[in-house]
C-alpha cells in the first residue's frame, strides 16, 4: 500500500510542479530565517547567522535536487527532459532537420497515400450487414448484354432474366438470391417543375435490398412486390442523388418524377453510405425493379427476352454451404436450361454446351469490376512507393550515421564528464524518435494530399464515387508504425556506435583518417539507394514510353479541332421515325453556324468508351455456329461520319442523302472487316445481315473506309460496319428484332469539326439548339482531344506517380552519395594534403574521389539492372508496345543516375582538390 | 552519488522523525532538525536540509501530514504532524529497527 501511495503521489506531483516548486521555495526560506533568528539569539550578527544556518543546513541545490527525485516521476522527468533536449539540438542544425523530415514525409506519405487506396479498393467490405456470407454466381465481368455463348472456356457469369429464375428456383443455399444488371447507364429524370437531368440508373430484382440486408433511409427501399409486370412503377434514390440533384426535399418520398418521361414514383430514399453492389466511379443514382424495364424500354426491353444475358446474380448463402457442390449443382441449371434454346443448341452449339459452367465468387467487397481494372495498377504502384520508403530510410540512415559521426567529438567529451552510457544512447533515440513522429505527421498531410489527388486525377468523371480518400484508422496506425519503426532501426546502430566511441581517442581529434572503414555502412547505404533508384527510373521510362505510345499511336482518325458533345433524344420525347428529321435540321444548323465545317452524328464514337457487336451472317453462307468467327463491331452514324473525323474511303463510296428508307439498304465496312470476312475477294457489291442467316442478304456494301480504333486502344481494330441514319431495315418480322433496330436508330452522339481556333463554339451551338428544340438536353461539351485523353487518366497518372517516384528517388540518392562522398573527402582532408605535398597534382585527386563514387554507382547499377529487368516482368501487363526489359529503359535510367551521380561526386572533389596543402596537413 | 550511505540513513532518520512527531506533537522542519541534533547530543552530524526529501517521503506515504502556519517568533512555517497510519506505522518501525540493531549488536559482540 505504501507503494502505491507514494507513486500516487509521485504522478499527480508531476501535474502540479510549479506549485510545489514554489512551496519548497518558502519551506527554505522559512527554515533558514527561522536558523537565523535562533543564531542571533545566540549573539550572532545576521550575516554570520545566516552563514553558519546556510552551513548548517547544507547544499540548498542539491537537497532541492534530491527532494525533486523525490516528488517526481523519475522516468517522465528525465523523458521530459531527453525530448526538451532533443528539440533543442533539431533546432539547432534546421539543414539537417529539414532534410530528415521532407525525406520521413515524403517516403511515408506515398506508402500511406497507396495504402489508403489499396484498402478502399481491395480490401473494404460493402457497406450492406454481414458481407462475408455475400456470394455472386460467376467470377467474370462480361457486359452488357450477350446473347450467347460468353467466353470460350464456357465460364458463364452473366444470365437472362428467365435463367436467373431458374436459378434461383434451384438453389435453396441461398437464403436470398437477387439479380442486378451488369451495365446500366444514364436516364433522363424530371422532378417538378426543375429541367430534366441524366442520372445513373441501374436496373435489380425486387429483393435487391432485402438480400443485401439494406433498408432505407427515408420511405421504403423497393420490395418482391414492386417487381412483377404491371406493378406501379417506383424507384429508390441514393441518398448522395437525394442529397445534391434533389437538394435533400423529404417531400419527394411519394411524389411522381418522370424517367424518360414515363412516370415513376420516389418509394424512398436509401441509407447514406449505401452506394450500391460494387464500387464505380459514377455509382447508380437511382434503383429501378426489373419490370420497370418494360415501362421504359418497351418491346425493347431486355428482360422480356428469354436468352438475353444482361445479369448478374448476387445472393447471401446460408452457412455451412458447401461451395463446389453448388457450383456443380448450378452449372448443370445452366447447361440443362441452354438445351431448350436454339440459340445455344443450334449450329454446332450443343457440342459447346458440356464446357459451359458457373463459378462461385466472394462478393462482400462487391462485384469486383473496378477491381480488376485498377487492381494491378496499384499493386504495382504499392510495390514502387515500397522503394521509396526504402530509399527514404536509407536516406535518413545514412543521415543519422553522418550526424553521430560529427557529434562524435560532443559525445566524448559528455561521456568524460560522466554522462552514462545509457543516457546518452536514450537521448539519441529520444532524437529519432521525435523526428520520425514529426516525419510521419508531416508523411499523413502528403498522404491525404496525394491520396485525393490521385483519385481525381485517375477518375476525372468520378461522381458521388464511393471510395474515400481519407485515410482510416489501421492506415494512420500502419503509417504511425512505420515511422516509429523507421525511427528505431536507424538510430539504433548510430546511437550504439557514438555511445561506444573512446571519450579519450575522440578527444584526441584522430578525427582523421586515410582509408577507414567507418563510412563503410553509409557507402553501403548509398550502394542500395542508387539500385533501388535504377528501379524507380527505368519503370518511370517504360511507363511514359508506354503511355507516349498509348496517346500517339496512329487511332485513324483525325481528332484536333474536333469537339463532341451527346443529346438525350428519347429524353426529349422523340420517336424514331421523327429522329431523321431532327438530324438533318441540326446538321444544316449547326454547319452554317460561323466556324463550323462539318457536323455529323454516330450512335457511339471512336473513343468514346462504348461499342456494340452483333454476329455478322453473309449472304450464301450457312448459319453461324458458337464456334464460328462471325462477330463485328457496329454503329450508326450520318453520312459525314467518316469525313468529319477525316477518315478516308479506300473503295467504292460513303453514305449520301440518297441512302434512306426507299432504296437499298447499304452499309460500309472497315479494312479489317473485309480481312475478316472477304479475305482475297472485292467486298464491293456483296451482302451481309444481321439477326440469324435468314437475313444474310440486308445490306449491300458500298463502300470500305480505312481502319480506326473505336474502343480498345490497346488492340488491333478489329472488324466494324457503319449503318446509315436515314435507313432503317424494316424486314424484320421478330418483334425483338424490329424494336432493337428502331431504338438503333437513336444516334446520341454529335461530332463537330471547326476551322482554325474557335475557342468557343459551345455558346452559339447551344443557343443553336435551343432554337431548334429547347428541351433538348445536351451533355459533356467537350474537345475530341479530351475525349481520347479521358482514355489513358490511369495509364497516365500510373506514368506521371513513377515519375515522380522516380525523380524523388534521383534526388535522394544524389544527395546521399553527395553527403558520403563530402564526407569521405572531409575525413581525407590531411592525407590529401600530404598526397598534394609530395607531387600530387589536382586532377589526380579528382580522379582518386570521383573513382569511389564511380565504385559504388556501377555496384548500384549491379544490383540495380536485374532489379529493373524483373520489375519489367512485372508490369508487362501495363505496357503497350514497349518490352518489359527494353534496354533504352536501362540505359536511360543509368546515364540519367551516371549523371547525377557524377554531379554528386565532382562537387567534393573540386573541394578536395582545391585544398590549400599547407593549411590541409595543419588540419585536426 | 553516494547513495549506499543515506540509504541506511534514511530509515534512521524517518524513526527519528516519527519519533520526533509522537514526542513534540506539530513542528516545522528546522524544529525537527533542531530537536533531532538535541536529542543526539550533537553526536550526528547531519545536514539539516536532509530531512526535507524524507519529510516528502513520510508524507507521500500519508503517515504525516503538512500545514503551513506560524511559528512562535510570528514567522510563516510548513508544520508536520503524524497521521492515524504514521501512529500505527511507529510500533513496525521500532520493531524493525530493534531488530535491526539486535543483529548488528551480535555482529559486533567480542564473542563473535
Amino acid at each position: 500500500m505504501d507503494w502505491f501511495r507514494e507513486l500516487l503521489s509521485r504522478c499527480t506531483a508531476v501535474l502540479r510542479r510549479g506549485r510545489l516548486d514554489d512551496d519548497l521555495e518558502h519551506e527554505v526560506e522559512s527554515h533558514i530565517e527561522l536558523a537565523i533568528e535562533e543564531n542571533m539569539g545566540r549573539g550572532m550578527t545576521r550575516a554570520q547567522a545566516r552563514t553558519a544556518a546556510l552551513r548548517v543546513f547544507g547544499g540548498v541545490t542539491q537537497v532541492k535536487e534530491s527532494y525533486r527525485a523525490q516528488r517526481g516521476v523519475p522516468f517522465v522527468i528525465s523523458f521530459g527532459r531527453d525530448l526538451r533536449y532533443a528539440v533543442r539540438r533539431l533546432r539547432s542544425s534546421p539543414a539537417f532537420t529539414t532534410v530528415a523530415i521532407v525525406t520521413l514525409a515524403l517516403g511515408i506519405g506515398a506508402n500511406t497515400a497507396i495504402f489508403t487506396l489499396v484498402e478502399g479498393f481491395l480490401l473494404r467490405s460493402l457497406p450492406v450487414s454481414d458481407p462475408a456470407r455475400l456470394y455472386r454466381i460467376g467470377d467474370r465481368n462480361t457486359c452488357c448484354y450477350y446473347d450467347n455463348f460468353e467466353s470460350p472456356d464456357g465460364d458463364f457469369d452473366m444470365f437472362s432474366y428467365e435463367l436467373f429464375q431458374r436459378l434461383r428456383q434451384a438453389a435453396p443455399e441461398f437464403e436470398q438470391l437477387a439479380a442486378v444488371q451488369a451495365g446500366g447507364g444514364g436516364y433522363s429524370v424530371q422532378y417538378a417543375s426543375a429541367a430534366p437531368r441524366p442520372l445513373r440508373y441501374e436496373f435489380v430484382s425486387g429483393n435487391y435490398f432485402s438480400t443485401l440486408g439494406v433498408g432505407a433511409y427515408l420511405g421504403r427501399p423497393l420490395g418482391e412486390s414492386d417487381d412483377h409486370p404491371g406493378a406501379p412503377p417506383v424507384l429508390v434514390l441514393s441518398y448522395a442523388a437525394w442529397e445534391t440533384e434533389f437538394g435533400r426535399d423529404p417531400a419527394i418520398v411519394g411524389a411522381t418524377v418522370y424517367v424518360q418521361r414515363h412516370p415513376f414514383t420516389v418509394a424512398g430514399v436509401a441509407p447514406p453510405g449505401f452506394f450500391g453492389d460494387r464500387i464505380a466511379s459514377i455509382p447508380p443514382d437511382f434503383w429501378m425493379p426489373l419490370s420497370a424495364e418494360i415501362e421504359i424500354e418497351g418491346q425493347n426491353a431486355a428482360v422480356t427476352q428469354k436468352t438475353t444475358a444482361w445479369l448478374y446474380a448476387l445472393g447471401r448463402l446460408r452457412p455451412g454451404t458447401e461451395i463446389p457442390v453448388l457450383e456443380g449443382k448450378l452449372s448443370a441449371v445452366v447447361r440443362q436450361w441452354m438445351l431448350q434454346w436454339p440459340a445455344f443448341t443450334a449450329h454446332g452449339g450443343s457440342k459447346t454446351i458440356p464446357r459451359q459452367h458457373v463459378v462461385l465468387a466472394r462478393a462482400g467487397g462487391g462485384i469486383q469490376k473496378l477491381q480488376q481494372q485498377s487492381g494491378a495498377n496499384l499493386r504495382m504502384l504499392m510495390i514502387l512507393s515500397c522503394v521509396v520508403l526504402l530509399i527514404a530510410c536509407a536516406n535518413i540512415a545514412s543521415l543519422l550515421l553522418a550526424r553521430s559521426t560529427a557529434q562524435r567529438t560532443d559525445v566524448a567529451v559528455r561521456m568524460a564528464l560522466g554522462a552514462a552510457r545509457f543516457t546518452i544512447i536514450r537521448q539519441i533515440m529520444t532524437e529519432s524518435l521525435l523526428l520520425s513522429v514529426a516525419g510521419g505527421l508531416a508523411g499523413l498531410g502528403v498522404a491525404w494530399f496525394g491520396a485525393h489527388a490521385i483519385l481525381t486525377l485517375a477518375y476525372p468523371e468520378a461522381h458521388h464515387m464511393p471510395l474515400k480518400a481519407d485515410p482510416s484508422w489501421p492506415v494512420l496506425g500502419f503509417a504511425f508504425l512505420v515511422s516509429l519503426l523507421t525511427g528505431v532501426v536507424f538510430s539504433t546502430a548510430p546511437a550504439w556506435a557514438s555511445s561506444h566511441a573512446q571519450p579519450a581517442e575522440a578527444l584526441r581529434g584522430t578525427n582523421t583518417a586515410s582509408r577507414d572503414r567507418s563510412s563503410l555502412p553509409q557507402r553501403m547505404l548509398v550502394i542500395l539507394q542508387l539500385a533501388m533508384s535504377v528501379i524507380l527510373l527505368s519503370s518511370t521510362f517504360l511507363l511514359t514510353r508506354s503511355l507516349m505510345n498509348l496517346e500517339h499511336q496512329n487511332f485513324g482518325i483525325e481528332t484536333t479541332r474536333r469537339y463532341t458533345f451527346d443529346v438525350d433524344l428519347q429524353g426529349a420525347g422523340y420517336s424514331f421515325d421523327r429522329v431523321p428529321s431532327l438530324y438533318r435540321q441540326v446538321e444544316e444548323r449547326l454547319g452554317a453556324l460561323p466556324g463550323i465545317t462539318n457536323v455529323s452524328f454516330a450512335r457511339y464514337i471512336p473513343l468514346g468508351g462504348n461499342q456494340w457487336g452483333t454476329c455478322v451472317s453473309l449472304q450464301g453462307q450457312s448459319e453461324q455456329g458458337p464456334e464460328d468467327k462471325c462477330f463485328s463491331d457496329w454503329d450508326r452514324v450520318s453520312a459525314q461520319f467518316l469525313d468529319s473525323l477525316s477518315v478516308p474511303i479506300v473503295r467504292g463510296r460513303g453514305f449520301t442523302a440518297r441512302d434512306n428508307d426507299s432504296s437499298l439498304p447499304v452499309a460500309v465496312v472497315n479494312q479489317a472487316f473485309v480481312r475478316k470476312f472477304f479475305p482475297g475477294q472485292d467486298p464491293i457489291g456483296k451482302h451481309f445481315g444481321r439477326e440469324g442467316a435468314k437475313y444474310s442478304s440486308t445490306y449491300e456494301i458500298v463502300g470500305v473506309f480505312a481502319d480506326f480504333v473505336l474502343t480498345d486502344p490497346r488492340a488491333e481494330p478489329r472488324s466494324l460496319f457503319l449503318l446509315p441514319s436515314t435507313q432503317r431495315f424494316t424486314g424484320y418480322r421478330e418483334p425483338e428484332s424490329d424494336a432493337a433496330e428502331k431504338s438503333s436508330m437513336f444516334l446520341n452522339s454529335v461530332i463537330l469539326k471547326v476551322v482554325g481556333s474557335s475557342p468557343d463554339v459551345e455558346m452559339p451551338v447551344r443557343k443553336a439548339l435551343a432554337e431548334i428544340d429547347p428541351s433538348l438536353p445536351i451533355f459533356r461539351f467537350v474537345s475530341y482531344d479530351s475525349v481520347v485523353a479521358g482514355n489513358f487518366n490511369q495509364e497516365r497518372l500510373i506514368a506521371r506517380l513513377t515519375s515522380a517516384f522516380g525523380f524523388l528517388s534521383l534526388i535522394l540518392a544524389s544527395v546521399g552519395l553527395y553527403g558520403v562522398m563530402s564526407y569521405i573527402v572531409a575525413r581525407r582532408t590531411s592525407e590529401i594534403g600530404i598526397r598534394m605535398a609530395i607531387g600530387a597534382s589536382r586532377a589526380l585527386i579528382v580522379r582518386m574521389v570521383v573513382r569511389g563514387a564511380l565504385v559504388q554507382l556501377c555496384l548500384g547499377l549491379a544490383l540495380g539492372v536485374p532489379a529493373s529487368l524483373f520489375m519489367g516482368r512485372l508490369m508487362t501487363s501495363l505496357l503497350f508496345h514497349v518490352r518489359g526489359s527494353d534496354p533504352r529503359a536501362l540505359a536511360g535510367a543509368a546515364a540519367v543516375l551516371g549523371v547525377c551521380a557524377a554531379v554528386a561526386a565532382l562537387v567534393p572533389a573540386l573541394r578536395a582538390a582545391s585544398l590549400d596543402p599547407v593549411r590541409a596537413l595543419r588540419t585536426e | 552519488m553516494p547513495d549506499s550511505k543515506s540509504d541506511v540513513l534514511q530509515g534512521t532518520l524517518d524513526l527519528m522523525i516519527l519519533k520526533t512527531l509522537e514526542s513534540m506533537g506539530a513542528l516545522h522542519g528546522y524544529g525537527i532538525a533542531r530537536r533531532i541534533e538535541q536529542v543526539s547530543s550533537d553526536t550526528l552530524s547531519l545536514n539539516q536540509g536532509t530531512i526535507y526529501p524524507a519529510l516528502l517521503r513520510l508524507e507521500q506515504r500519508k503517515w504525516i501530514k503538512a500545514e503551513w502556519g506560524t511559528s512562535d517568533t510570528g514567522r510563516r512555517a510548513k508544520f508536520y504532524s503524524l497521521t492515524r497510519i504514521g501512529r500505527k506505522q511507529i510500533a513496525a518501525e521500532e520493531e524493525n529497527w530493534s531488530r535491526i540493531v539486535e543483529t548488528m549488536a551480535r555482529f559486533l559482540s567480542p564473542s563473535n
